[in-house]
């Protein structure tokens, strides 16, 4: 089967990637190249394609924007709140899913179901958690004696709750992939551990953790990639506000605003862009780390 | 090989790119006079109206749409349901690029204020003052003044107004008899009767979310002005502005008797449970009012409560054309708005959704003053034309709005001081339109 390449059978492979190519052509390479030029216009007519000047100015405008700060923040700390935990919260669930317990199909469902479910209506059922007078979560914390929290009409709480939607959202798909992981791993280790008296910590902090991070690597540069682009949950959590009084404004919502809202499409490509490169910047940095850690 | 490959791959990339880069016809930017327009449609022809109608605003539109059909022997208009108003919005921008704009559509006024910009939309002037097709001076007056002049920018119509509501204030009848209230007129009364209906769980008043929104109204009852449209100066930070503030910050954070629609989005469902006493709302909310409210609570609607004066701004969306669209599907537009603005069908329309008729002579036919003295609750907002304003037509309009209302908000749900918050407000939005300016 796998004989010298030819020319005949290079166009044949062409042949069968091309329906793959053209879709990856139209719908990302062209626009990511479009989008690029865009965000050096400075005096165009969009709708007749014409481009009078171009510069720089459109970075300018978002770097002196304070609003562009703000939502870049909330990206940030929307990041550092969700990957972290919910890495940690998927990899504890897929071990115990990964023992022999009782209907484990049934909960691999159950915690897929997030992953599969459209964020709309998703945001229905939180908003309804979330409810500050009618809500379970305040009900619950009410049981231990907590009062209260107004967690989507005050600015302060805006953040957290949609990093607690955001985290049980994104549960399913990174729980699917630990538990592909974990399954590869060999278990005449755990055996081999286990003749050598090793206890369940010291199995899962020697053998588990360690022949598991090229998955747990695969998993973090995905989900910090996906939560930079975090758009969908704001839009429909907070019903197409970006949160009382724009406090849970996200880079992704600035640039939506930017381009559906004012019409101004060079300075909503500028701040794609640099949501582009802060990503890249950031993807890169993992790689650095992730060869020097790799078993 | 691999060279090959790259080949192919460039060569691939350099034919999308050619295919997509090149742009269709190209609009030809002459202005015709009243002569110029054809006033006689001959051929068969077909015409898409681009809408954000659902449930029962749709199936009255096709009502109507179906009667036009008929009446016609020549035009077919095809409605096309676009989702909702956000969808619409972005819909038709995308078709405006990709040169696919249906004729017809509708559009708020800051859509259009975008459309103008682009020479996206005719001007319906020529079709207005055409002697075969268009309206007399009479006809034209009788449209309501402030739909007309929302439709107005430099003495050209663009737009004919459609589906227009207001704000009006929206009470429990049970929980004012129970309290020997009557309804508010003043800002007084209203703080005092929201004083009075809190107890218990109740809360007296509720204000949308987006009051922020519609904070220009406040200001203006206040007796004061929110933007100097010739200077393009925002005035919010004024003594009327904070007195405006100032009371509702009151209402809301000090005295706690007032509350936003916060988690329940849309103040309808507080207020059909019975959570608040009564609210400001706007006047296309009334149909969702009175099917939820079955069986739980009696209501009624009033006129806004004032200050100094009397101000409420009328929303909604106007009809437009798109240029792009042929001579003949211009002219079959401008049939399909004539008919959807005319008295006998403006009546039904209001009839049937709860909009506000958009003709005097319709609010003088006897035929709506019947249904009104039936449905008293449809009455408040067509009572409030005469203190009626629209948005003014500004560019960066949209920035500015998102400006303020931030503001705003962010001063009511107790993140701001009020003087803070006004200062914020008057240099964000200040910054908006200098920006758009630019």
């Amino acid at each position: 089967m796998n004989d010298k390449p030819t020319l005949n059978k290079t166009l044949k492979a062409v042949l069968y990637l091309l329906p793959a190519l053209v879709i990856i052509v139209t719908f990302s390479i062209y626009p990511i190249v479009k989008s690029f030029f865009m965000s050096f216009y400075t005096d165009y007519d969009y709708f007749k394609d014409l481009v009078y000047a171009r510069g720089l100015d459109n970075y300018k405008v978002i770097f002196e924007d304070p609003e562009f700060w703000k939502s870049l923040g909330n990206t940030l700390l929307f990041v550092v709140g969700v990957v972290p935990l919910s890495i940690i919260i998927s990899l504890v669930i897929a071990t115990l899913l990964n023992q022999k317990i009782k209907f484990r199909g049934l909960f691999r469902t159950i915690y897929f179901l997030p992953f599969v479910t459209s964020v709309v209506a998703v945001s229905i059922v939180w908003r309804w958690i979330f409810h500050s007078q009618y809500g379970v979560l305040n009900y619950f914390l009410g049981l231990f004696g907590i009062s209260p929290i107004n967690w989507l009409t005050d600015p302060t709480w805006a953040m957290p709750s949609l990093v607690i939607l955001a985290i049980w959202k994104g549960l399913g798909y990174n729980i699917i992939i630990f538990l592909a992981g974990l399954q590869n791993i060999n278990q005449q280790y755990y055996l081999a551990a286990k003749i050598d008296g090793a206890g369940a910590w010291e199995r899962f902090k020697n053998i588990t953790v360690p022949l598991l991070s090229p998955t747990t690597f695969f998993i973090s540069i995905v989900s910090i990639i996906n939560s930079f682009k975090v758009f969908d949950e704001v839009y429909a959590l907070f019903g197409g506000q970006p949160g009382p009084a724009g406090s849970a404004e996200t880079i992704v919502y600035y640039i939506y605003n930017k381009f559906y809202g004012e019409w101004d499409f060079g300075v909503a490509s500028a701040a794609a862009y640099v949501l582009f490169l802060v990503i890249f910047i950031f993807t890169l940095i993992q790689l650095y780390f992730g060869k020097k850690v790799n078993y | 090989m691999k060279k090959i490959i790259n080949l192919l791959f460039v060569c691939l990339l350099a034919i999308s790119l050619a295919a997509c880069g090149t742009s269709g016809k190209t609009a030809d930017p002459e202005k015709k006079t009243t002569a110029e327009i054809p006033t006689k449609i001959d051929k068969p022809v077909t015409i898409e109206f681009w809408h954000a109608m659902t449930g029962g605003l749709e199936k009255t539109l096709q009502t109507m749409t179906e009667e036009f059909n008929d009446s016609q022997s020549n035009i077919t208009v095809k409605l096309v349901n676009q989702g909702t108003y956000d969808d619409l919005n972005k819909k038709l921008m995308a078709a405006a690029k990709s040169h696919t704009s249906p004729a017809m559509a509708q559009a708020y006024g800051d859509w259009m204020q975008d459309y103008i910009n682009n020479e996206l939309i005719t001007d319906l002037t020529p079709y207005i003052q055409n002697k075969t097709v268009g309206w007399s001076e009479a006809e034209l007056n009788d449209i309501v003044k402030v739909f007309r002049e929302e439709n107005t920018w430099n003495n050209k119509f663009y737009g004919v107004p459609f589906n227009k509501s207001t704000e009006i204030l929206f009470y429990n009848t049970d929980m004012f008899k129970e309290n020997n209230l009557t309804v508010p007129t003043t800002w007084d009364e209203l703080e005092k009767a929201a004083q009075t209906l809190t107890k218990g769980n109740v809360v007296g008043m509720g204000f949308e979310n987006a009051i922020g929104l519609n904070f220009p109204t406040w200001v203006q009852q206040a007796g004061g002005k929110f933007v100097d449209v010739d200077s393009q100066k925002v005035t919010f930070d004024t003594a009327e502005g904070k007195k405006a503030l100032t009371f509702l910050n009151d209402m809301i954070n000090n005295k706690k008797i007032a509350r936003l629609a916060g988690e329940d989005k849309y103040m309808s469902d507080p207020f059909t449970r019975g959570d608040v006493g009564m609210y400001i709302g706007s006047s296309a909310g009334i149909s969702f009012v009175s099917s939820s409210a079955q069986g739980k609570i009696n209501w009624a609607t009033a006129p806004l409560p004032g200050d100094k004066v009397a101000s409420t701004q009328f929303q909604g969306t106007n009809l437009v054309v798109f240029d792009s669209a042929e001579d003949q599907q211009k002219l079959a537009s401008w049939e399909f708005m004539k008919f959807l603005s005319s008295k006998e069908q403006t009546i039904f329309w209001a009839k049937n959704t709860g909009y506000v008729p958009v003709r005097e002579s319709a609010l003088k036919d006897p035929e709506w003053l019947k249904y009104i003295e039936e449905n008293p609750n449809y009455a408040a907002a067509e009572e409030q034309f005469d203190a009626g304003y629209h948005f003014p037509h500004l560019n960066g309009a949209f920035a500015m709005k998102s400006a303020f209302s931030t503001e705003i908000q962010a001063v009511l749900v107790g993140q701001k001081s009020v003087e803070q918050g006004l200062k914020d407000a008057q240099k964000n939005s200040q910054d908006a339109l200098d920006k758009a300016k630019k």
